[in-house]
């Protein structure tokens, strides 16, 4: 398999969006996932490219993997549909049958990579747009680093005629506002003015208005259609730009999280990312990698200029809504064409890919390729944050893929994924078993692999190689 | 040729160029806060330092691992 079609299973639209988004929120954990996500597919296509296992375990996690991989790029795709303001499953639906019917095609393998290609380079056409008009984007970064205060803008859609919330949220008010609702729907208010907080909770119609004060949270519905006032700052967004610059939440108690979160993407590459040829060709693979990841991260340094783009939790918002709202109508409208484009052909690619991942673990069977698009479809109608889906699945291949992948036997490959994976749904399962866990263990939580990924390559390595190669196929 | 053991020195100089950031993120006194043309180093380092050599590395790697 050449390095291109290697690296297709990884740049999932999701990934790609979600790493933009969360530069653009001012993430704590923003830098070190743009640069995991770079790092870790290059550390599998270097890896070892010893035959891998196929076993009953590795097929089960593989196709849940798979499945859940698939639901965060249909949930991405779900998110564009609130944006366009058409209902979440129409998106959905159309990307899963676009998937499905892609994957099946016999000529898709062949022309996969060179989309991927094309794909990340059309990523690329966005912010180098957009830096003409703006300034490059180490400008960009300055800038929005120094702003005193992330404030609603007089031309934010939130302001002149109101937005979608892609899912439930709270919001936090560091000034007062007045919200006007333009759809139906309950709104619950929490006040702090008291020593005790008091909750209120609204049935409004469309054009009630709700005043808040600072220090009082707002609780929305997924689908919740609202305005702000223009001036007033952005709910949920860093006090300024120093806070978006230098998240305050970074400091030596977040080590686990992104030690964490550095051993989710590290393992779940080795899974999803197999072996490749070596040679003068294989240089397309990192290459196409840096400039996915690279127009990511462009995408979201230019996308924190405008605050409010991450409000509603839409993913793809900063590159589907930032070239309007930097470029206006005329040239804005056919950039974000382009990107949308962009991110279907990636996820046309990464379709294929995954389909090809399930075989080579799993099965062929068209049967079970027909399963997976309806179960992620299924999970994708449902208002979830797409990148939590997809930390699972990193996590889940990492714990209950990968140390197949690192065994040196058969029996290796079999006992690794079992120990990973049990301990991957015990960690994963910690917060609904034990409500009152301390804080530390947020971490593993959070982030199963940090342990269960240590656990399985220990159980995978201390199985006696018996001498004979294991099945290849995986 | 770079070979399995050059293979297996590439995968431990990008283990420790990603190990770098959240080290320059969290570590006391936030060295990665300090601003250097504007942008914090964590960001030239996360963005722009590593990833180029990072995908230098594997680029040589895999081009000189052709049999």
């Amino acid at each position: 398999m050449s390095a291109l079609a290697a690296a297709a299973p990884w740049l999932q639209p999701a990934l790609v969006v979600a790493l933009a988004f969360r530069v653009a929120a001012g993430a704590p954990d923003a830098p070190w996932l743009a640069l995991a996500a770079l790092v870790a597919p290059l550390v599998a296509l270097l890896a070892d490219a010893r035959p891998p296992a196929r076993n009953p375990v590795t097929a089960v996690v593989a196709a849940v993997t798979v499945t859940l991989v698939l639901a965060a790029d249909l949930l991405v795709v779900a998110d564009a549909a609130t944006l366009l303001g058409a209902p979440r499953w129409q998106g959905a639906a159309l990307a899963a049958l676009a998937a499905f019917a892609l994957a099946a095609w016999p000529r898709a393998r062949r022309l996969s990579p060179p989309a991927l290609a094309v794909a990340a380079v059309a990523l690329l056409l966005g912010p180098a747009a957009i830096a003409l008009a703006l300034g490059a984007p180490w400008t960009a970064w300055h800038r929005s680093g120094a702003r005193p205060a992330l404030t609603f803008s007089e031309r934010s859609p939130w302001v002149l005629g109101g937005e979608r919330f892609a899912r439930a949220t709270t919001l936090r008010f560091a000034e007062g506002q007045r919200v006007v609702t333009l759809a139906a729907g309950v709104y619950r208010v929490v006040e702090r003015d008291a020593a005790t907080p008091t909750v209120r909770e609204w049935r409004l119609t469309a054009g009630d208005a709700l005043t808040l004060r600072p220090g009082d949270e707002l609780s929305v519905e997924a689908g919740a259609h609202v305005r702000f006032e223009a001036g007033r700052r952005v709910p949920g967004a860093p006090a300024s730009g120093v806070e978006w610059a230098d998240a305050p939440a970074r400091g030596p108690r977040l080590l686990p999280v992104a030690l964490g979160a550095l051993v989710t993407m590290l393992g779940g590459a080795l899974a999803l990312v197999p072996p490749a040829r070596r040679g003068r060709a294989a240089a397309a693979g990192p290459l196409v990698l840096l400039a996915a990841t690279t127009a990511a991260l462009a995408w979201g340094v230019y996308a924190a200029g405008v605050p409010d783009l991450v409000l509603g939790g839409a993913l793809p918002a900063p590159l589907l809504r930032l070239p309007t709202a930097a470029l206006g109508a005329r040239a804005g409208v056919p950039l974000a064409l382009l990107t949308g484009g962009a991110l279907l052909l990636l996820l046309a690619a990464a379709a294929v890919a995954l389909r090809e991942r399930l075989a080579a673990a799993a099965s062929a069977a068209p049967e079970l390729w027909a399963g997976i698009v309806v179960a992620a479809t299924a999970i994708a109608v449902w208002p979830i944050d797409p990148w939590r889906v997809l930390t699972l699945a990193l996590g889940l291949a990492a714990a209950g893929w990968a140390p197949a992948r690192l065994a040196t036997s058969p029996v290796g490959a079999l006992a690794g994924p079992i120990v990973g994976g049990v301990a991957f749904v015990a960690l994963a399962a910690l917060p609904a078993l034990a409500p009152g866990a301390p804080a530390w263990l947020e971490a593993l939580a959070r982030y199963p692999a940090l342990v269960a990924l240590p656990l399985g390559w220990l159980a995978a390595r201390a199985m006696p190689p018996d001498g004979e190669r294991v099945a290849p196929g995986g | 040729m770079a070979g399995p053991r050059g293979r297996r020195l590439g995968i431990a100089a990008l283990l420790v160029l990603l190990a770098v950031a959240p080290v320059l993120a969290l570590a006391p006194a936030a060295p990665g806060a300090v601003r250097v043309a504007g942008v914090s180093l964590l960001w030239w380092y996360a963005a722009l330092a590593a990833p180029l050599a990072a995908t230098s590395l594997a680029v040589v790697l895999l081009v000189r691992d052709a049999d």
